[in-house]
């Protein structure tokens, strides 16, 4: 891409509101505002609105006009609800409250984010009372939805206090009437007929893990019995897919997600990694690259990578799906659909990662085993390394305590893009999020530096491959793209607090 | 312990705060003994370690804690600055 | 540290930073027009867990911050990294001090209204436990000071929170 150059277009201040702006290509730059309205202008269309030049007449200044980039028409009151809209979520408390009832694992993964233990550390199980004040803490939120997501370990491993947790806060929640849902987060190994009954009675939402190709997934995942990690992974979600169709449920809406961990390993991959994902009947991959939580620091050189080479990979991978969209098949890409949702229609999926602030205690709680109590999975997932920056509470603590903890509020600020150099100034702004977690684990502070910010370099690669896209406007694609970021909701899973399931 | 283990640390008032240089001699008096004075422009400590073996640590360490106790305090007056 | 045992670092004007490879540190010479106090210990206190950290004042007008490091740094390679690591966050620290000033009310706003909706309606219990002080009056629930103003702690806490203190004031 040949780079334009600000010495020859000679920008200066005039008719232009607020904008920021990015070059996407040769004759392409991406302007955008401060409520996220986006245009795409040609060089020499830049060069006009930036020199405050546009003749009143022109096409170019209706489509700016519209878009609310002139100060002379500015509209602060459609600017301030559109942002208001994009922000809906600063104001609504915990939704998502991860519950550790393990550290115990079946499988050794070789990217291990959970910080697993054996299988005979029993120590390592939630126990019963733990996981009843977890609940209370989590009922506690003030947000009117309440998501439990089981986690581990392998969640399985502590079945029955999976169970106690599903029925006293289904139980509970008769009161408190929240909007209740459960997931579980699950490599399926342990899953047998019954506790699969157990969980769809319960409405619990079923996801797992497919790191790709059976060859790949099994060199990334292993099992120590069977040796077959992909093989029990696939062969419930065979089952529980169709357990879903007994059910009467439509197969189209309900049916299991799973989730993609990209390794060095990963990259050769990326047409086999769609297609076990097509195969497996998923309509959705997230393509998230290794993170350096758990474990996953040890094993650092022999399963990282430069950002660039994951951009590379998700650049063939996402126009691979595009492709087989345009031949009828169902497949989406998750990191494309969140950041297309807020660029073409102007609302926020509510990604706790990727939010402008970020949800640590704020959007999510994780709870671990022991009681203990941190801002997100990640600050969970550091304290089981031995560092408890990230720990805001126990499950013996009030819940205004745990969420009015100082650790919160600076995270809250440290994740405001409005403080953040670099991303005061970025055409990606509306659209971002950082993770003052990541921040702290990998650059020594939860504030980062986004120059060289793995989490910045993947979402700034994502947008410019989306804008990319949106340059090209091949409608079959923008077809595609309208269709990733319309949001079926999944009433099924909602809990009714009126009922009882026993 | 010899005089040679003996350092003197000069911190600038105008970046550290004096009550955080008082804060750490008490905490950190387990591991050496403090010599205090002052300047017009420092506070003056003479630490001499009681572990030659981990002097530099001690050193080291305690000029960290007087730095991270200044920092926590927003200053040397406090943020207001 | 004797002046004798400084060395250049590669690439680096001498002027600029010097390292001392028999003490494992570094000095960087810093201009405090550039770069403000609050810029300063924000990128020194990220150092704290690799380095042991000293902060001077060599003359008026000019910070002096010397990075000794605790393990690992033998050759002046790296040391040259480790003060180009803190430069950087040196940078990054002083441009996010002027970012916060600029958009300290936004950047409150939104926290104010982050922590105030996850924290909800006090109950009677919790107003019983509040100071009703003048001070206090202003705000019973602390949810409007910002945090980093809000707190002279007792002792030293975890690393994340005095650190985002510094970054956050400055």
């Amino acid at each position: 891409m040949k780079p334009i150059s600000l010495v020859q277009i000679k920008p200066k201040a005039g008719t232009q509101a607020f904008f920021r702006w990015r070059q996407i290509g040769d004759d392409a730059i991406l302007v955008t505002n401060l409520e996220g309205n986006w245009l795409i202008l040609t060089e020499d269309e830049f060069t006009a609105y930036a020199r405050g030049e546009v003749a009143p007449d022109s096409d170019l200044h209706g489509r700016l006009d519209e878009k609310n980039f002139l100060r002379a028409s500015y509209d602060v009151q459609a600017a301030s609800e559109r942002v208001k809209a994009r922000r809906y979520f600063v104001h609504g408390g915990p939704l998502l409250h991860v519950m550790v009832v393990t550290l115990r694992c079946n499988e050794t993964c070789v990217y291990c984010h959970a910080s697993r233990a054996n299988m005979d550390a029993v120590h390592t199980d939630m126990t019963p009372e733990i996981a009843r004040k977890a609940v209370d803490v989590a009922l506690s939120s003030t947000n009117g939805f309440v998501t439990i997501e089981f986690q581990g370990g392998e969640p399985l491993v502590n079945f029955p206090v999976v169970k106690e947790i599903i029925e006293y806060a289904t139980e509970r929640n008769k009161e408190i009437k929240k909007r209740l849902e459960f997931t579980m987060v699950s490599n399926f190994a342990l899953l047998t007929e019954e506790k699969l009954q157990y969980l769809l009675d319960n409405k619990v939402q079923l996801c797992t893990s497919i790191d790709g190709p059976e060859e790949v997934h099994n060199a990334q995942r292993k099992l120590p019995q069977t040796h077959n990690a992909y093989q029990a992974a696939a062969r419930w979600i065979k089952r529980v897919n169709e357990a879903y169709i007994e059910r009467g449920l439509d197969p189209s809406l309900y049916h299991v997600e799973a989730l993609l961990t990209t390794t060095k390993k990963t990259l050769d991959y990326h047409e086999e990694v769609v297609d076990t994902y097509v195969k497996l009947g998923c309509n959705t991959i997230f393509l998230r690259p290794i993170d350096p939580f758990g474990f996953a620091e040890r094993a650092r050189l022999r399963l990282e990578y430069p950002r660039s080479k994951y951009l590379e990979f998700y650049r063939k991978s996402v126009d691979y799906m595009i492709e087989l969209n345009k031949q009828g098949v169902q497949i989406l890409e998750r990191y494309a659909a969140i950041f297309l949702t807020k660029i073409l229609r102007g609302e926020d999926p509510n990604f706790l990662d990727n939010r402008n602030p970020a949800g640590a205690g704020i959007g999510q709680i994780a709870y671990s085993y022991d009681g203990n109590i941190y801002s997100c999975d990640e600050g969970r997932m550091l304290a089981a390394t031995g560092d408890e920056t990230f720990k805001i509470g126990t499950v013996d603590s009030a819940y205004r305590q745990v969420v009015g903890h100082e650790t919160v509020r600076a995270m809250a600020i440290a994740t405001n893009l409005d403080q953040q150099p670099d991303c005061v100034n970025c055409a990606y702004n509306p659209y971002c999020g950082t993770n003052a977690a990541y921040n702290y684990k990998a650059q020594g502070s939860i504030f980062g530096r986004m120059r060289d910010n793995n989490v910045c370099a993947v979402h700034k690669g994502i947008q410019d491959y989306l804008f990319e896209k949106l340059a090209e406007n091949d409608p079959e694609t923008m077809q595609i793209f309208e269709r990733w970021t319309t949001i079926r909701p999944r009433e099924h899973f909602v809990q009714d607090p009126t009922q009882s399931e026993d | 312990m010899s005089a040679d283990a003996t350092k003197e640390l000069r911190f600038p008032r105008e970046v550290y705060a004096g009550t955080a240089v008082d804060e750490a001699v008490k905490v950190w008096g387990k591991f050496a003994d403090f010599e205090l004075s002052e300047t017009e422009d420092h506070w003056v400590v003479k630490v001499t370690p009681k572990h030659e073996g981990a002097a530099r640590q001690i050193i080291g360490e305690f000029g960290n804690y007087v730095l991270g106790l200044t920092v926590d305090r927003g200053g040397v007056d406090g943020g207001e600055a | 540290m004797s002046a004798d045992q400084q060395t250049s670092i590669p690439d680096l004007p001498e002027a600029l930073a010097s390292a001392n490879l028999g003490e494992r540190s570094v000095s960087l010479n810093i201009d405090a027009e550039l770069y403000p106090l609050q810029a300063v210990y924000g990128a020194a206190y990220i150092f704290i867990d690799r380095c042991y950290v000293f902060v001077d004042r060599p003359e008026a007008g000019k910070f002096r911050v010397t990075l000794a490091a605790k393990e690992g740094v033998e050759e002046v390679e790296a040391l040259r990294s480790l003060v180009g690591e803190f430069a950087n966050e040196l940078i990054s620290c002083a441009w996010r001090h002027q970012v916060t000033q600029d958009n300290r009310v936004a950047v409150e706003t939104v926290t104010v209204q982050a922590i105030a909706g996850a924290m909800g309606e006090p109950s009677l219990d919790d107003l019983a436990d509040f100071d009703f002080t003048d001070e206090a009056l202003d705000d019973p629930l602390g949810i409007a000071q910002s945090w980093e103003e809000k707190h002279g702690r007792k002792e030293p806490k975890a690393e994340a929170d005095a650190e985002a203190e510094g970054g956050a004031s400055a």
